[in-house]
């Protein structure tokens, strides 16, 4: 499991894998948290986003922008991220703690569609990536 | 990929570059431009968009181009009202973002050069920066929709700017078809507060100095002399913009299959213009328009009173007006002449300004002799420009033209080049003080990272694009 940056000439993209879609698709996450500046550690409550969307990868992109929504309109660090399935939609569980400071990372404005990919092996580990206008 | 050269800074991608295209590809751009663009990947951009249904004439780009997600950094698109469709990332995330000029009666050398550092510092303690920063002013959900309707005329109803501010704004500050209740939630709770904000990334406020008047007359008309203060502003429409255009592609990705649209790239998601949804698209657009030139604005207040703290004197009297605001990320209705008749297009311009040339009825009645100023930003280190549209740019590009200088090295690779605080040290060797946010994100805005802003406004000139009237250094950076 992991995640990564990729390189584009004037915006950022993430690579998230994991052994599983749900685990992939979380990794993504972290990655766009610590883009962010707002990743820590501890414990903290948790806040539900659901991803909507006609296939992994459209549920994917509203999992991101619901939490660049949430970063943005809540003085928090995100310290855990779990992603669950919940029928057609993909739910995202962030565990977070309250930040008097806002993030020292890069402004995201939203996540995009561009080269957008949801790939699942046959034994089920996967890797996801997706492109953030910042 | 192998472009053809037509003319020496026009060159035409073929139709059948990519599956389904309708029109040909046109790039304006140098050699070098050009080879940059290809190897960015950008040209291959540039083909997508003329795939998109009702795309009228060619897929154009600016001679800043770069990669984009879906369009081209730099892409025009217009699209027939009858058979074309509108796409959200023909406008992109940062709706109606763009740049306001405001000159002044001081000198650099005799009135501003002594004070420059304590200048800075007070414009960085009057405008609001960073990411998710509250603004200069906060917004109940009734006052939002009002200002989302009315644009500058809101907070001028305030009393925050100049009356005349409004008539040297695109569309004097307010696009009519803004339709606030076409704005979700979500964007409301992320723009209530941020009115008046500079945001994070390549945005900034700078004071400059003209260094270069090229076309004395155009720059006598808009009040431009060598030796004197400036201050440019670039932002956008913060987080509501944002939220506008990732709730609207959603819903256009969704719709799509349906309607039987493919795309070579999902961020082209689009929509007939006939079509509800584009309807909803456009009002929001609109609205979110509205918010961005209201944002420039506000920022301009704080920097009015930036400048009455340092000088004593009120900002009427520094001279401190506004030359023009104008975006360069949002799709209008425009007449233009397409085979010899008057039509109206859907013009998406996404990192591309407006450039209408001299008689154009929508200019403002001072600038209608020399045709609409263009102003544009160069990258913290290297100059600024303001130009002028030309007749000419209205068969060429529908009357478009650059909007800066254009990325050219990936954030990762600037932030090898050189840290932030030599980057700092540098920059101050060359005469320019900086307030930068964050000082460990400064060096990806880095002057290396981005192309050569001059040989752009050379190219846009050469082709026919706009004309140069005047050459700004920079001496002062809020960075936010």
């Amino acid at each position: 499991m992991g995640h990564e940056l990729l390189e584009h000439t004037a915006d950022l993209g993430l690579r998230g894998w994991g052994p599983s879609v749900e685990a992939a698709v979380a990794e993504a996450l972290l990655g766009l948290a610590d883009l962010m500046g707002v990743h820590a550690v501890g414990h903290g409550e948790t806040h539900e986003v659901r991803g909507q969307g006609q296939d992994d990868g459209s549920r994917l992109v509203a999992l991101m922008n619901e939490t660049i929504f949430v970063v943005e309109t809540r003085p928090i660090r995100i310290v855990g991220v779990w992603v669950r399935r919940d029928g057609d939609d993909l739910l995202a569980e962030l565990e977070f703690v309250g930040s008097d400071e806002p993030g020292e990372g890069i402004g995201v404005k939203a996540a995009t569609y561009h080269q957008l990919a949801v790939d699942e092996r046959p034994d089920g580990s996967a890797e996801v990536r997706v492109f953030l206008d910042v | 990929m192998e472009p053809e050269q037509l003319e020496p800074f026009v060159w035409r991608v073929p139709v059948g570059t990519v599956d389904g295209m309708r029109v040909p590809g046109v790039v304006y751009a140098s050699k070098e431009l050009m080879d940059k663009a290809v190897e960015d990947r950008a040209v291959l951009q540039v083909a997508n968009v003329a795939t998109l249904p009702g795309i009228v004439g060619a897929s154009y780009a600016m001679p800043d181009i770069h990669w984009g997600y879906g369009f081209p950094i730099g892409g025009v698109a217009a699209m027939s009202v009858d058979d074309g469709v509108i796409s959200p990332g023909g406008v992109g995330f940062d709706i109606a973002c763009g740049v306001r000029l405001l000159r002044s009666e001081l000198e650099w050398e005799r009135d501003v050069k002594p004070k420059v550092g304590e200048l800075v510092h007070t414009l960085g303690r009057h405008v609001p920066r960073g990411v998710g920063t509250k603004g200069r002013m906060r917004l109940s959900r009734p006052e939002a929709q009002k200002l989302l309707k009315d644009g500058v005329r809101f907070p001028l109803s305030r009393g925050v700017g100049f009356d005349e501010d409004a008539e040297f704004c695109e569309d004097g500050g307010a696009l009519d078809s803004a339709r606030p209740e076409e704005v979700s939630d979500k964007a409301y709770q992320r723009g209530s507060t941020q009115l008046g904000s500079l945001g994070a990334g390549n945005h900034f406020i700078e004071v400059q100095v003209v260094e270069e008047v090229v076309e004395p007359v155009a720059a006598n008309v808009m009040g431009l002399f060598e030796g004197q203060a400036c201050v440019m502003v670039h932002s956008g429409s913060r987080g509501l913009g944002h939220q506008v255009c990732t709730d609207h592609v959603a819903v256009m990705d969704r719709l799509m299959p349906s309607l039987g649209i493919e795309v070579p790239d999902r961020q082209l998601a689009c929509v007939p213009l006939a079509h509800g949804a584009a309807e909803r698209y456009l009002g929001a657009m609109a609205a979110a328009a509205n918010f961005a030139r209201a944002n420039r604005h506000v920022l301009a207040d704080g920097v009015r009173e930036a400048f009455q703290e340092v000088f004593g004197r009120s900002a009427r009297d520094l001279g401190l007006f506004l030359v023009y605001d104008v975006a360069h990320n949002l799709a209008k209705l425009e007449e233009h002449v397409v085979g010899g008749r008057r039509t109206t297009l859907c013009v998406h311009r996404k990192g591309a300004t407006r450039a209408f040339g001299p008689g154009h009825p929508e200019l403002p009645a001072a600038y209608r002799s020399i045709g609409q100023p263009v102003i544009i930003p160069g990258s913290m280190g290297t100059s600024s420009f303001v130009l002028v549209g030309t007749a000419e740019s209205a068969a060429r590009s529908f009357s478009s033209t650059c909007h800066g200088a254009g990325r050219a090295m990936s954030r990762h690779k600037a932030k090898k080049v050189m840290s932030g605080h030599d980057l700092i040290r540098k920059l101050e060797g060359e005469g320019i003080t900086l307030a930068p946010s964050h000082v460990k994100l400064l060096s990806e805005e880095g002057p290396y990272a981005y192309k050569d802003v001059s040989e752009v406004v050379r190219v846009c000139e050469g082709a026919g694009l706009s004309k140069i009237v005047a050459r700004l250094r920079p001496v002062g950076v809020v960075k936010g």
